[in-house]
């Protein structure tokens, strides 16, 4: 059944937020100015300098007419200012445009000294490779004396990174922690998030432990609980139990979001058994638990088949001052449904608006999924027409469910509509929708042909 | 991005997909029913069934059936009525497996 995951995408993201520092979009000079009247400047500046084309010397041009405006508010000609007309530039041009533009606006306005920010535009829109950032770094050394520091290393990660340059970003970083500082922990932990995500566990492991021998960095519990999150993606229990070990061996106390993510883990294996553990657990050890805890907790408990254990959890968290979900409602209605208690499922529902709560698009993908698995056609039909009122998508299984059981009933014409509404809705690829109505006529023909079905 | 689903799909069974989304020559009639001399196979499913939606072909009585006109019926075999149900199957009769 489809995409309950959210349940479990939940217990991953509140423990990765920490990580997302926007710097690559912002220069964090341009961060701090987050006050409202600089809101304001920065639409006229925007207004101003918007490139029309990524050529040079048009480029060059406008900037000239821009500074030899006869009236310039002195308040605007700021690093700021200059910054955000080089970021505009940057973004549409080329390295070297940018570089030589950037040369130009030094001979052409004397009041402009370039800040590191400066630098950092350029470093963010260098073409993602390694001699390119390397020019870029080179470019700031010689030309503006500054010392990349823990920001500049962060954002030249993330702009490889960003075109999956996992390599080079290890292989930068360690160059820049030898000549100049080592990583702070954000970057640290981006790029153990990158490791984890699209490289083998031998080089995490093996970056991990060159930055701990050669530059003192450590993992934190946020490094510990990326990799836990990892190996429970790969349904490597066995890995994040010694995980576990080693994190509390180097003296770190697993918070909420490391049981979550463990309980997580169980979840996909459906061991609801062990989930409970967890959590028990967790209270052992006087961890508060959270909305994605209980969210994760009664995911798994429907899971595996648990739905009356499930339920009792409903109280129990809203006891603890956590008001149930979306995802909570829905991940019980998949528990029901998979006991092919549809009826059920949609009675929750009802009780789930009375409370207030708002189902989405996931909730309505269950249910429709659970009716016509429980040959309750007229209730899904009924569903599907709200979930195309309120212009809601359907998701592959649901789709391939509702297709089979129209046509089983003979309600071809009416399959012909669901597929049309997944085309138009862009619910699923043109290709994907028309495959499973392909091979559902083609089932559904051979059926009759042997008098099987309508 | 491509779902993980569509991407096993397309792993394990390249030739599946590359013959819904390929574009063929088309073989006269056709053409003169498109209007074009290329379509994939699913771009053709998807003009004739446009095709009978805008031009109310379904029995009204049984929208099931579609009561072919007679641009149709010289795509489809020169049959009068046609069921939904074999729309893809008449459809794929145009686009024969390439010989190996």
């Amino acid at each position: 059944m489809g995409k309950i995951t959210a349940a479990a995408r939940g217990a991953q993201l509140p423990a990765l937020s920490n990580l997302v520092r926007n710097q690559r979009q912002t220069p964090p000079a341009a961060a701090a100015a987050a006050k409202p009247e600089e809101d304001e400047k920065k639409k006229i500046w925007n207004s101003m300098i918007r490139f029309p084309t990524p050529n040079l010397s048009d480029a060059k041009s406008i900037f000239n007419s821009l500074i030899s405006n006869p009236n310039p508010n002195p308040s605007l000609l700021t690093p700021k200012f200059f910054n955000s007309i080089l970021h505009s530039f940057a973004s549409i041009s080329t390295l070297d445009d940018s570089h030589a533009f950037l040369n130009h606006m030094l001979k052409a306005s004397p009041s402009f000294t370039p800040d590191r920010s400066t630098y950092h535009i350029l470093l963010s829109h260098s073409p993602s490779s390694l001699p390119s950032v390397r020019k870029s770094l080179n470019l700031m050394l010689s030309h503006g004396a500054f010392i990349p520091d823990k920001v500049t290393t962060d954002i030249a990660v993330r702009a490889l990174c960003s075109s999956s340059l996992i390599e080079e970003a290890v292989e930068l970083v360690k160059e820049l922690s030898l000549k100049h500082s080592a990583p702070d922990t954000y970057t640290y932990n981006f790029l153990v998030k990158h490791l984890c995500r699209h490289r083998s566990l031998t080089m995490l492991n093996s970056f991990i432990n060159d930055m701990r021998d050669s530059f003192g960095v450590k993992p934190d519990l946020v490094t510990y609980t990326i990799m836990i999150d990892n190996v429970c993606n790969t349904k490597n229990l066995r890995e994040a139990t010694r995980l576990l070990g080693v994190l509390s061996e180097q003296g770190f106390k697993p918070d909420c979001y490391v049981y979550n993510t463990v309980m997580k883990g169980y979840c996909m294996l459906s061991q609801g058994g062990e989930v409970l553990r967890v959590y028990n657990k967790m209270l052992e050890e006087g961890v508060k638990p959270d909305l994605v805890t209980f969210n994760t907790l009664i995911y798994g408990l429907s899971k595996s088949g648990r739905v009356r254990d499930a339920k009792k959890f409903l109280s129990v968290m809203t006891e603890a001052g956590h008001m149930p979900d979306a995802v909570t409602y829905t991940s019980l209605m998949n528990g029901m449904c998979r006991e092919g208690n549809a009826l059920g499922a949609l009675n929750l529902l009802v009780e789930m608006e009375r409370k207030g709560c708002t189902p989405n698009s996931c909730t309505y993908n269950t249910l429709l999924h659970g009716l016509c698995k429980a040959r309750l056609l007229d209730k899904g039909v009924e569903l599907f027409r709200v979930m195309k009122a309120a212009e809601m998508k359907l998701e592959t299984g649901s789709y391939g469910t509702f297709v089979r059981s129209l046509c089983r009933k003979g309600m071809v014409a009416e399959a012909y509509q669901v597929f049309d509404y997944a085309v138009e809705s862009k619910s699923l690829t043109d290709v994907s929708a028309y495959a499973t109505l392909e091979a559902t006529l083609k089932w559904l023909a051979k059926a009759k042909e042997q008098g099987l079905a309508v | 991005m491509v779902p993980p689903r569509m991407k096993m799909a397309i792993t394990e069974n390249p030739k599946k997909l590359a013959n819904l989304i390929d574009l063929v020559n088309l073989p006269t009639p056709l053409r003169d029913f498109l209007g074009q001399s290329q379509i994939s196979r699913l771009g053709c499913f998807m003009r004739v069934w446009s095709y009978i939606k805008t031009n109310n072909l379904q029995d009204p009585n049984n929208k099931n059936i579609v009561n072919c006109d007679e641009k149709l019926r010289s795509i489809l075999l020169g049959k009068s009525q046609i069921e939904l149900i074999e729309l893809p199957v008449l459809i794929k009769l145009h686009f024969p497996k390439e010989p190996k």
